[in-house]
C-alpha cells in the first residue's frame, strides 16, 4: 500500500483543524495519508527515509493507527473527524466541543446508534462517557451522528458500567 | 473445575506424549484437557493504568486476581461469564485489555524488550504478542510486525488499532523472504520474536480443532519452515541482539531441534540465554527417538498444561554474540 508522509506544513494545517475544533494544539509523531482523506498517526522511530526503505523491502500493509478523517462541507470548509483511538491519544489536550453522555446514551452511543440530542451546534463533537473517549460525533440540529465502525460497537445494552 | 467431555486423542500423538512424560505426568496431561482454560486478560498499559482497570472490572463485579507479582498486567477472571462476555465489553472494545492466554504471554516476558529498541516479530498475527511488546516499550522504538496472510493481517491491523499501538509498520511478506530482504537493505534489529507457525498441540484445551487436525506429517513440515525462518531471521540480528523462538507445541521436532539447529547452523555467534519465568518450567529435552541434541539445548523451556493450568508452550532465547 502506498502512504504519503505528510510535510510539516501539511501537520500544520492539520493542527490548525483541530486547534479550531477541539483546541487541540500539538500532534505528538508522523501523520501519513493512505487514501486522500484518511490519516494515520505513527509515533514510532522510524524516520520518512527508513519507512521508505522498507516499503521497497516489503509491502507495507498499515503504519501506526488510524487518526482521522478530513471531510469537505457543502461550502467546501475543511472538518476534521477523530478517530476512537486519536480522542484517547489527544485527551489531554481536548478543551472544547466535548460532549458528555450519561449511561443511557453512553450504550447507545457504542450500540452505534444516533442520538437525538438537540445540542444547538452543528459541528464535531468529542463523545465522552466519565473518564472514556469515545470518539466523534456530528451535531447537527436534531442529532448526533455517529461514526462507531461496526467492529467497535457493544453488541447489547448494559455493558456501559 | 469444571470438566468436559474431550475428543479421543490420536494414537500416535499419545504415544509420543507418554514418550515426552512420565506415567504420572501423563495422567495429570490427561485430566487437565478436560478441564476448561482459565480466562485470562492483559491489561493494555498504553491505554489504562492497572490500577483503573482494576476499577472498572470491580463496578463489573468482576472477580479477578494477578497471579505475578512482578507482572500485574497480567489478571485473571475468576467469575463465571457468559460465553463471549470478555470481548464483548466496553472496556475491550474500547482496548482497555487483551484477551491473552497466560502461557501465550511468555514469550514476550523472555523477549524482554526495552524502550527505544526496534523489535521484529516475524509472525505476528493476531498481534497479541505485537501488542504485548508495544506495551512493554511504551509506543517508542519501532515494531515491524510481519504477517504472510493477508486475512490474518486484518485481524493484527485490527489488534493493533484497538490497543492503540502506535509505534508499529505492519508488513505482508513471508518471513523468511522478508529477512532476506532486510539483510540486502542492512536493516538490523535488536530483538526479534520469532514466534513461530506449529502444529499447536499446546492448544488443545481451546481448541477442539486441534485434536482432528494433528498429523505427523505438519510436525515434519512446520519443523522445516521453522529452521527456514529462525536461519533467516537470525541473520538480521543486531550483534548483542536477541531473538526468542517460541511455539505452542509439545513436538520435539518443532522445538527442541529447532534450537540444536540454531546451535550448529551458527556456532560461531550464538548463544542460548537461560529463562526466568514466573511459572514452573521444564527443561528442553536431549533426546527424541533417534535424534540427541545439545547439551545446551536443556536451556530451552517447555511449559506443560498441567504445571500451571495453562495451555502448552516452548521458548528458547539467544544472543547473537558477533
Amino acid at each position: 500500500m502506498r502512504f504519503h508522509i505528510l510535510k510539516q506544513s501539511e501537520k500544520e494545517q492539520i493542527e490548525n483543524l483541530l486547534k479550531r475544533q477541539f483546541g487541540i494544539t500539538k500532534i505528538p509523531g508522523i501523520l501519513l495519508t493512505q487514501t486522500s482523506e484518511k490519516i494515520f498517526l505513527f509515533q514510532g522511530e522510524f524516520n520518512e527515509k527508513q519507512i521508505k526503505k522498507l516499503s521497497e523491502t516489503a509491502l507495507i500493509e498499515k503504519i501506526g493507527i488510524y487518526f482521522a478523517k478530513i471531510i469537505e462541507d457543502k461550502q467546501k470548509e475543511k472538518h476534521i473527524r477523530l478517530s476512537i483511538e486519536a480522542t484517547q491519544v489527544l485527551k489531554n489536550q481536548i478543551t472544547k466541543n466535548i460532549f458528555e453522555l450519561n449511561k443511557e446514551q453512553a450504550e447507545k452511543w457504542m450500540m452505534g446508534q444516533e442520538l437525538y440530542i438537540k445540542t444547538g451546534k452543528k459541528c464535531f463533537l468529542i463523545m465522552k462517557y466519565k473518564d472514556d473517549f469515545l470518539g466523534t460525533g456530528k451535531a447537527s440540529e436534531e442529532k448526533i451522528g455517529n461514526y462507531i465502525p461496526k467492529t467497535r460497537r457493544l453488541k447489547s445494552k448494559s455493558l456501559v458500567k | 473445575m469444571k470438566q468436559r467431555k474431550i475428543p479421543e486423542l490420536k494414537p500416535l500423538f499419545k504415544e509420543r506424549m507418554q514418550n515426552l512424560l512420565s506415567k504420572n505426568d501423563y495422567k495429570k496431561y490427561l485430566e487437565i484437557l478436560k478441564i476448561l482454560p482459565v480466562k485470562s486478560i492483559r491489561c493494555n498499559t498504553l491505554k489504562i493504568s492497572i490500577e483503573r482497570l482494576k476499577e472498572k472490572l470491580k463496578a463489573k463485579n468482576w472477580e479477578f486476581s494477578q497471579p505475578f507479582k512482578e507482572h500485574s498486567e497480567i489478571i485473571i477472571i475468576k467469575s463465571e461469564l457468559e460465553p463471549g462476555e470478555l470481548g464483548r465489553s466496553l472496556e475491550h472494545v474500547l482496548g482497555y485489555y487483551y484477551i491473552q492466554e497466560i502461557a501465550s504471554m511468555l514469550p514476550v516476558l523472555v523477549l524482554n524488550p526495552k524502550e527505544n529498541e526496534l523489535i521484529l516479530d516475524l509472525c505476528s498475527a493476531p498481534g497479541s504478542k505485537t501488542t504485548q511488546i508495544a506495551a512493554k516499550i511504551k509506543n517508542t522504538g519501532t515494531i515491524i510486525a510481519n504477517e504472510v496472510s493477508l486475512g490474518r493481517i486484518k485481524i493484527l491491523a485490527s489488534n493493533t488499532e484497538r490497543c492503540g499501538v502506535t509505534n508499529v509498520i505492519i508488513t505482508k511478506k513471508d518471513g523468511a523472504k522478508l529477512c532476506k530482504r532486510l539483510k540486502e537493505s542492512n536493516l538490523k534489529f535488536d530483538k526479534i520474536l520469532l514466534d513461530a507457525p506449529c502444529s499447536g498441540e499446546g492448544t488443545l484445551r481451546s481448541s477442539y480443532r486441534t485434536y482432528k487436525m494433528w498429523n505427523i506429517n505438519t510436525i515434519k513440515q512446520m519443523s522445516r519452515i521453522q529452521k527456514r525462518l529462525f536461519e533467516a531471521a537470525f541473520e538480521i540480528l543486531k550483534p548483542q541482539g536477541e531473538i526468542v523462538y517460541s511455539t505452542c507445541t509439545h513436538a520435539p521436532e518443532e522445538n527442541e531441534e529447532i534450537v540444536n539447529f540454531a546451535l550448529e547452523k551458527f556456532k560461531d555467534s550464538i548463544k542460548i540465554e537461560k529463562i526466568n519465568l514466573p511459572v514452573k518450567t521444564r527443561q528442553g529435552i536431549l533426546k527424541w527417538r533417534d535424534k540427541e541434541y545439545s547439551e545446551d539445548v536443556k536451556f530451552a523451556c517447555r511449559i506443560y498444561p498441567q504445571d500451571n493450568n495453562t495451555e502448552g508452550f516452548f521458548i528458547a532465547k539467544f544472543k547473537k554474540t558477533k
